[in-house]
């Protein structure tokens, strides 16, 4: 029995995550494209009538979780807060920033020892990165976000916003003016 | 992009479309099975249809489990997506895996002691059975458990006082449709007693069947 290639497109973006295409192309019905500056583009899952998995709380219906969520959180914040500058655009793709950077962040952010902070930083930004939150380049020591944030809808940004303007800058900007 | 599912959306007022996209969102993204009573569109078996028909779409289907229910791939879909390697999971993660299907749930449904047609168990399988049976370096097993718990394939059990820690199969397991249960089932067979009477009559079942699909093409 053959199957639907845009069915078949669709199942494997749910197996795979953000899935690299052609910048030629075209995206299947269900799916939407997600374009970087070098022209890279990603197929992502669209849901209908622009419902994200957030809906879940509504109905007090768990997502699967995961390993340490708080940390992962607050990691992932300080990643943001490093990649996600510019806080009147949308995130994505938003800019490059060093690992270092978005693990200097997540230090300021807690007390602790800053030595163990950064070990286990860097673990999630990995888990981060395996999900399609961050994209991580360890060999050239940079995060950017992953493809997963163009899917944010933009009406839901505010309180994001809201939180990482009181995160601790990154220390590359700590010195410029703002 | 609401576009593929507004041909099945569109009869639909606000409120049912809305009940509509809740219950497929609900199977799609949940941890584990959803009750029935909580979503309206599961309720109801005409408006259940319209959910399967959503799930087609993206190649999946409805999976129950007593009176909850969740999605899982189709079929076909799994069959199709198993041949892409890409989508395939790496080797020693696959043993792994198995060992622990072979200690939570063979085992102990041999014994008895689980009786559902099901791949979840509370019996968990040992970090040290798990070193002993996989002959993988401790760091090379640790990789393995950490991906497969973060696929939701393996779950861990913390020691309590009296029980033993380790691994379950994890949430994912829900999602297999009655005929993906035989299959593993059925591997499972295989792989532990090949010389058995059991695995030679999977293996004659398995000849009928592409024998019979062989003559029907």
């Amino acid at each position: 029995m053959s199957v639907d290639p845009g069915v078949l497109a669709r199942a494997r973006v749910r197996v795979l995550g953000p899935v690299p295409i052609g910048p030629a192309d075209p995206a299947p019905a269900g799916l939407t494209r997600a374009v970087e500056p070098s022209g890279r583009v990603w197929l992502l899952p669209a849901w209908p009538d622009g419902a994200t998995p957030a809906l879940l709380e509504e109905y007090q219906t768990a997502p699967p979780s995961m390993d340490r969520p708080g940390q992962a959180r607050r990691v992932f914040a300080a990643a943001l807060r490093c990649c996600w500058t510019d806080l009147d655009t949308a995130p994505w793709p938003g800019r490059t920033a060093a690992i270092a950077a978005a693990l200097e962040v997540y230090t300021c952010m807690g007390r602790g020892d800053a030595d163990l902070m950064r070990r286990w930083g860097l673990g999630d930004l990995r888990r981060l990165a395996d999900s399609g939150w961050l994209l991580l380049d360890e060999t050239a020591g940079t995060v950017r976000l992953g493809p997963r944030t163009a899917a944010w809808p933009a009406d839901a940004l505010s309180s994001l916003r809201d939180l990482l303007r009181r995160l601790p800058q990154p220390p590359e900007q700590a010195g410029a003016a703002r | 992009m609401t576009e593929l599912f507004e041909p099945l959306l569109r009869p639909y007022d606000e409120k049912r479309r809305a009940e509509l996209v809740a219950a497929f969102m609900a199977v799609e993204q949940a941890a584990e099975p959803v009750p029935e009573p909580t979503f309206a569109a599961l309720r109801e078996p005409s408006q259940r249809r319209v959910v399967e028909e959503m799930l087609a779409l993206v190649g999946r289907t409805l999976i129950r489990s007593r009176d909850r229910w969740i999605s899982g791939y189709r079929d076909e879909v799994a069959a199709e997506l198993a041949r892409d390697p890409a989508c395939g999971q790496r080797e020693e993660d696959r043993a792994v895996l198995v060992l622990v299907l072979i200690h939570s749930v063979a085992i102990p449904r041999a014994e008895g002691l689980l009786t559902e047609d099901s791949w979840m168990s509370p019996v968990p399988t040992s970090v040290e059975e798990l070193r002993k049976r996989s002959q993988l370096p401790i760091g090379e097993l640790e990789s393995a458990l950490r991906r497969l718990r973060a696929a939701g394939l393996v779950g861990q059990v913390k020691a309590g006082d009296d029980t033993a820690g380790g691994f379950v199969p994890g949430p994912q397991f829900h999602r297999l449709t009655a005929a993906a249960r035989r299959r593993l089932q059925e591997e499972l067979i295989l792989a532990a007693g090949p010389d058995s009477p059991l695995a030679g009559a999977v293996r004659a079942r398995r000849r009928d069947r592409s024998g019979r699909q062989g003559g029907e093409a």
